[in-house]
């Protein structure tokens, strides 16, 4: 075995992302291997990094990007041309203004980059035996699978009819084992040392998709690996007698000299030639070169929605001219006649303890996922009542878990990508027997699915099975596309997938001092302390029908699970009276008369449906059902708001109608899932409170107070915006490249299983999202822009914790997010650049253009 | 030394998401064990490292403890070298003595 072809192959997959199945769907950055380096520095052929320039100009058109924007996007681009001016003719124009003019009244003509539209017979072939080799459901398994990948294909394509005799023969001579057959074709094909790396990088880039989910499976799975892949492709070459220097031309800069654009720059802004000012101009402009043009646009247009964002916040320094942010809003009295206060004003942190008046005790605590769907029932669910208090935590609630079902013969990890599942949850049914017998119907129903998909897949059953079940399965056929809620609630009833009542087994998973110190980290991370009678844990989850995408509208921090077993772990955990006795030994006392609920949050329907009922006591059952109401209230609000942007949706139907859609097998759009995503708010709720921010923004909620070492900071910066980046970059590329890093139209997808899909019958597994999930109508519903982590605690604390994080060091440095912060509220807003913290510029840019200076 | 066997002890210290291929060359070397510890602290050529974080085993770093025989040891630290062309990370080999050398082939 050559340990240092394996070690080659290692170095150069790398900066391969690896690609999740369908079934658990990961947003990931697909161009996260190269965090570690500048987001501007990346070159790769055919994958835009912005959008383009006209694109930009129509948004300096409409007032999307201003010129405000434009110039503070140079000046953080290039500090020092904050000071630097240049005088032409009898004016004197800033630097920055310079650069704002070339941009927006000289651009030049647009550089679309374009996917290589490869067609390589060897691509063709090694996408078939790849996906003959990991297809779950092959109706003729692959032969010598289990001898390996390429074991496998060595023994089959010395038989393959697509390729020439002269090769079949080749394949005879081939070595034995994957490593050897790299080094013998890269031997036989000439290629030398120094040109491997090139060579091995594009064989990888050949087929991406399959790559990357080949090195999710190698990890995970185990029964491929890149080397086995490439060692097929490679000997694919050398059979067929393909070339493999296909080297991809990398694109040119393509930027004319300062000079030339400075004399044109000067007869723009001058009318006429004046030597003097044109070389003045020239240094000036070869600060910023033509290829950083759509990076300064990408960063105005990044800032306008961020300083906008800020001008949002309550207690953001310019914001006294407005309301008091403390006052509530009128708009939110409820029926009683109170009216809803901002949380936490007053003594809600608990610790704090420095408040002259204790703000009352909230009726019912609503943990919900920072996810930016939850920001809309949050938001309404406050406006509907003073007692309701909100929290945004990360949607697995800080309990990481294998779960399996009473009733399922698999389990799911339900955890955040970060981590390895080390803690498995069962459930408990309370009636066994009753379990017992639910188990065998779905098990029976389920047998009867698969024989009604192999009646209609096994190749000779097909006529057979549509004379014999044609009439009853074209009536269920019509009425899905008819009357798409009443086929649901019939296939419902069918099934009977009524779950017995159970309770997970998280006593069994944690030892006491685990779930004790779990329970802690999540009360400290987001700033509980003063308990509600009623705290309610809401996982979300996603239901829609025929949709491939499903798990990716599900929790991100669950693994593209529902986040429902983890909504009842933390349930059982915060209500297991040991935890709380150890609770209290360290300062968070809960009370008593506070109930745990989990609950589970459908993003599609938007209602709120408590789970474990069985477990509530006599006590809290008003209280529930009280909640239940004002959910129910909130949902609608909130799915007639929703229903603005859902395509064919109106908000002026009834909500139910709009709801309707998760169950409509030909709707493409049951939800807009995360789409619009842009910020990241780590912070109390009072900061937000009765904003609306239109479910653009992860919302954490967080109190220094409450987090005295700053751990629980740590932690939510290098685990939910580490996993809110993936997802922000996912949408981010997916949409400025649906051709390569998203996965096209979903209108032509076929499944393989549920590993992924094709576009078509063949060719690479696609990535990323459907271009479905992010436009509709070829226009982009997703404004891809980097996301802005907006933080409020000390900035000493802040700048440790980047310092000692290399992940966190290579977002931020790196430009692949930004981050902004303030102390409190009320004081300055800093931005965190390369160089440390500096106020932050967005109200400093003057207002108007052109004045001397 | 004490009648004990003389073998190479390699550590590798490298970020959890480079672990994979570490772990890969080292059971591909043919080694039938090896130590690995997650949550490393310190600080190096890439500045400070925080230690073990609670939701992020991705991105803390990794240290990994192998001693195969020395006959074995050469080809897996030139493999090892070639891995760490490309990523954050060191490697450190010296000589030890081991009492149960059945225990490291």
């Amino acid at each position: 075995m050559s340990l240092k072809i394996r070690a080659d192959v290692a170095r150069v997959a790398r900066d391969i992302v690896p690609q999740w199945p369908l079934h658990s769907f990961i947003a990931v950055n697909p161009l996260g291997g190269r965090e570690g380096i500048d987001f501007e520095s990346i070159r790769d052929s055919g994958i835009a990094l912005t959008r383009s320039t006209p694109h930009y100009l129509a948004d300096v058109q409409s007032g999307r990007i201003t010129r405000e924007n434009l110039s503070a996007a140079v000046i953080e681009r290039i500090p020092e041309l904050r000071a630097h001016s240049v005088r032409i003719g009898s004016r004197t124009i800033s630097a920055a203004k310079l650069i704002v003019a070339e941009l927006t009244e000289l651009a030049p003509a647009a550089e679309t980059v374009r996917a290589s539209q490869r067609s390589d017979v060897v691509d063709e072939m090694t996408a078939k035996w790849v996906a003959s080799f990991l297809d779950p459901h092959p109706l003729w398994p692959m032969p010598h699978r289990r001898d390996g990948f390429y074991a496998a294909w060595r023994a089959l394509a010395r038989h393959d009819p697509a390729v020439s005799r002269s090769a079949r023969r080749a394949a005879r001579t081939l070595p034995a084992r994957a490593d050897d057959a790299i080094g013998h074709a890269l031997s036989e094909l000439k290629i030398g040392t120094a040109d491997a790396d090139a060579v091995l990088r594009r064989q990888l880039a050949g087929l991406p998709g399959w790559t990357a989910h080949i090195k999710w499976r190698a990890e995970h799975v185990g029964d491929i690996d890149v080397v086995e892949y490439l060692a097929v492709r490679l000997s694919l070459h050398l059979v067929l007698g393909q070339p493999v220097e296909d080297a991809t031309p990398s694109p040119s800069d393509g930027d004319e000299s300062p000079w030339t654009r400075a004399i044109r720059l000067v007869e723009h802004l001058h009318g006429g030639a004046d030597r003097g000012a044109t070389a003045s101009v020239a240094r000036v402009l070869a600060m910023h070169p033509v290829r950083d043009h759509p990076f300064t646009f990408q960063r105005a247009y990044e800032l306008q929605y961020a300083g906008e964002l800020l001008r949002t916040i309550n207690g953001t320094a310019d914001d006294a001219d407005t309301a008091d942010p403390v006052a509530p809003r009128p708009d939110i009295a409820d029926t009683a006649g109170t009216v809803a206060p901002r949380p936490g004003s007053a003594g809600t942190a608990g610790t704090a303890g420095t408040a002259d008046t204790v703000a009352p005790r909230p009726d019912t605590q609503l943990v919900a996922c920072i996810d930016p769907r939850s920001e809309g029932i949050r938001r309404h669910l406050e406006q509907l009542h003073a007692g309701i208090e909100t929290f945004g935590f990360a949607g697995f609630f800080g309990i990481p878990i294998r779960f399996a079902s009473y009733n399922s013969s698999s389990a799911i990890d339900s955890l955040p990508a970060l981590l390895a599942p080390h803690h498995r949850v069962t459930e408990r049914p309370r009636d066994p027997a009753s379990a017992q017998q639910r188990t065998a119907r779905l098990g029976a129903h389920q047998a009867f699915a698969a024989g009604i998909h192999a009646g209609e897949s096994t190749t000779a059953a097909p006529f057979a099975f549509a004379e014999t079940t044609g009439v009853l399965f074209g009536a269920m056929t019509v009425l899905r596309t008819l009357a798409p809620t009443i086929a649901a609630r019939c296939a419902a009833a069918l099934t009977s997938t009524a779950r017995s009542e159970s309770s997970v087994t998280v006593a069994d998973a944690f030892t006491l001092d685990e779930r004790a110190g779990l329970a802690e980290a999540a009360l400290r991370m987001m700033g509980l302390s003063q308990f509600a009678p009623l705290v309610i844990f809401a996982g979300h989850g996603s239901t829609s029908t025929n949709n491939l995408y499903e798990s990716s509208l599900d929790c991100g921090a669950c693994g593209g699970n529902p986040g429902t077993a983890n909504a009842r772990s933390a349930a059982a955990i915060f209500n297991d009276p040991d935890v709380r006795r150890l609770l209290h030994e360290r300062g968070l006392p809960i009370p008593s008369d506070t109930f745990f609920l989990a609950a589970a949050h459908d993003t599609v329907t938007d209602r709120i449906r408590p789970l474990d009922a069985h477990l509530v006591p006599p006590t809290h059952l008003d209280r529930v059902e009280r909640f239940a109401r004002l959910q129910h209230t909130a949902s609608d609000a909130l799915v007639r708001e929703r229903a603005h942007d859902l395509p064919g949706a109106s908000p002026r139907r009834t909500p139910d109608r709009t709801r309707a859609r998760g169950d409509d097998w030909a709707e493409v759009y049951p939800e807009w899932g995360l789409a619009g995503n842009a910020a990241f708010i780590i912070g109390p709720r009072e900061i937000t409170y009765g904003q609306d921010l239109k479910r653009r923004v992860f919302l954490h909620s967080y109190r220094p107070e409450t987090d005295p070492n700053g751990a629980g900071l740590e932690t939510i910066l290098t685990a939910p915006v580490v996993v809110a980046q993936w997802i922000n970059h996912q949408y981010y590329f997916s949409a400025l490249n649906p051709d390569t890093l998203g996965a096209g139209t979903k209108t032509v997808h076929n499944a393989i299983g549920t590993l992924g899909v094709l576009s078509g019958q063949a060719g690479d597994l696609r990535r990323g999202l459907p271009w479905q999930s992010v436009a509709f109508a070829g226009r982009l519903v997703h404004e891809p822009m980097r996301l802005a982590v907006i933080v409020e605690a000390p900035l000493d604390r802040i700048s440790a914790i980047v310092s000692r994080n290399a992940v966190l060091r290579s977002l931020f440095d790196n430009n692949w997010i930004s981050l902004t912060a303030r102390e409190n509220s009320g004081s300055a807003w800093y931005s965190y650049g390369r160089y440390g913290w500096s106020p932050t510029r967005q109200s400093n840019i003057p207002h108007h253009e052109g004045a001397a200076q | 030394m004490n009648g004990l066997t003389k073998m190479t002890r390699l550590e590798v210290v490298v970020s959890g998401r480079d672990a994979p291929p570490v772990r890969e060359l080292i059971t591909s070397a043919g080694a039938t064990g090896y130590t690995s510890v997650s949550g490393v602290s310190g600080l190096g050529h890439h500045g400070q490292h925080s230690g073990a974080l609670l939701f992020n085993e991705y991105d803390t770093l990794f240290i990994f403890n192998n001693t195969p025989p020395p006959e074995k040891a050469s080809a897996l630290i030139d493999a090892l070298r070639e891995l760490l062309k490309g990523c954050p990370g060191v490697m450190f080999v010296a000589d030890t003595y081991v009492s149960r050398p059945d225990y490291f082939q």
